[in-house]
């Protein structure tokens, strides 16, 4: 992977730089922060290059941090809260609710990927395994938004491909969270709520084996651990990234 | 008239960052994040950190030293040494004055 990532960048630049950035990489474990980080850095020697660097040095581009991180978050959790709002038990998805999900799984995404940069170090493999359910999560929904707008929607196979996308996400969100509570930042709260989800959600599924009426009480309390989950995480980015924008070295 | 400062757009806090990590001698570039993470408390990625090292020697503000295992140190040129003071005397100036409205003066 790391060789690929370097292939990203000009030759021009690899020759150059390309050994002492390799002798970089092998450093410590890379986790999604770090890619997306590599990435946008190869678009911008690649820009530059090619005489385009002024349009990025003059504008505010994409940064990975902890502050997109934590706004991902904060309007990933917001978005679900309309999704569970908008659903109800029987009710067949209408009026773009698979676009919803689809736009909330996708702010998901970004969020883990800027929030990861500390938890990809020491628990690499968690951090990648809920990336990729949560891509896999929002390639689902991607497909069930797109069966949306088209007729081929109305038979309700994109409902599945939702209903998957939403296990995925929380799976992957939970993933995040078991990361998150290990590497002790100070999200442990937030990131113990994400982990709750699934535990719930289970709970919620055997109770409904005896009674679906019972199992709705389990529903909402699951809803709230990942709603709160995610808004607790992106606000607590958000303020960390605050308190720490001032440079301390000395 | 004055010399124009350097432009560093989007970069311009990791490369003052860099600067600031070189000040007390040469490192290489894994040593810098490492130091850059301790000081602010942020990571800075290997992406952004090379995007902000290529522009900063592009502008003769650090030079690059002989490799050691593949590692190449980077060191401050007199030119990147005043540069940072200036923008750490800015810095410094913007600070005051904040204070000074605030209220909380410093000695």
């Amino acid at each position: 992977m790391r060789a690929l990532l370097i292939r990203l960048y000009p030759a021009r630049w690899r020759a150059r730089y390309g050994d002492e950035f390799a002798a970089i990489l092998e450093e410590r474990p890379l986790g999604p922060f770090d890619v997306a980080d590599i990435v946008l850095g190869a678009l911008d020697a690649q820009l530059r290059l090619r005489g385009r660097g002024a349009t990025i040095r003059q504008g505010r581009g994409f940064t990975v941090s902890l502050r997109i991180g934590g706004f991902a978050a904060s309007i990933g959790a917001l978005i679900w809260t309309v999704f569970f709002l908008q659903i109800s038990p029987g009710k067949p998805f209408q009026g773009g609710i698979a676009i919803l999900a689809f736009a909330g799984l996708l702010a998901l995404l970004v969020a883990v990927t800027g929030l990861s940069a500390y938890q990809a170090r020491s628990h690499p493999r968690l951090v990648w395994t809920a990336f990729a359910m949560t891509a896999a999560g929002t390639v689902a929904m991607a497909i069930g938004a797109a069966a949306d707008l088209t007729p081929v929607g109305a038979g309700g196979w994109n409902e599945a491909l939702v209903v998957l996308g939403a296990l995925a996400a929380v799976v992957g969100s939970a993933l995040f969270g078991i990361a998150t509570y290990l590497n002790s930042v100070p999200m442990r709260g937030a990131a113990a709520l994400l982990v709750a989800v699934p535990a719930i959600g289970a709970a919620a599924f055997i109770v409904a084996l005896v009674s679906v009426d019972l199992a709705y009480l389990f529903m909402f309390p699951t809803y709230i651990c990942f709603l709160a989950g995610w808004g607790a995480l992106g606000i607590q980015a958000i303020r960390l990234d605050r308190t720490t924008t001032s440079p301390g070295l000395a | 008239m004055e010399p124009k400062p350097p432009e560093f757009g989007k970069f311009a806090e990791p490369s003052l960052l860099i600067l600031v990590s070189l000040s007390d001698g040469p490192k290489h570039g894994y040593a810098m994040m490492q130091d850059i993470e301790r000081g602010t408390g942020r990571p800075m990625g290997a992406g952004t950190l090379y995007a902000a090292l290529t522009r900063l020697e592009e502008q003769g503000l650090i030079e690059p030293l002989t490799p050691v295992d593949r590692r190449r140190p980077y060191r401050l040129t007199a030119v990147g040494a005043s540069n940072l003071a200036e923008q750490l005397r800015g810095l410094s100036a913007f600070a005051q004055q904040g204070l000074r409205q605030l209220g909380e003066s410093q000695p």
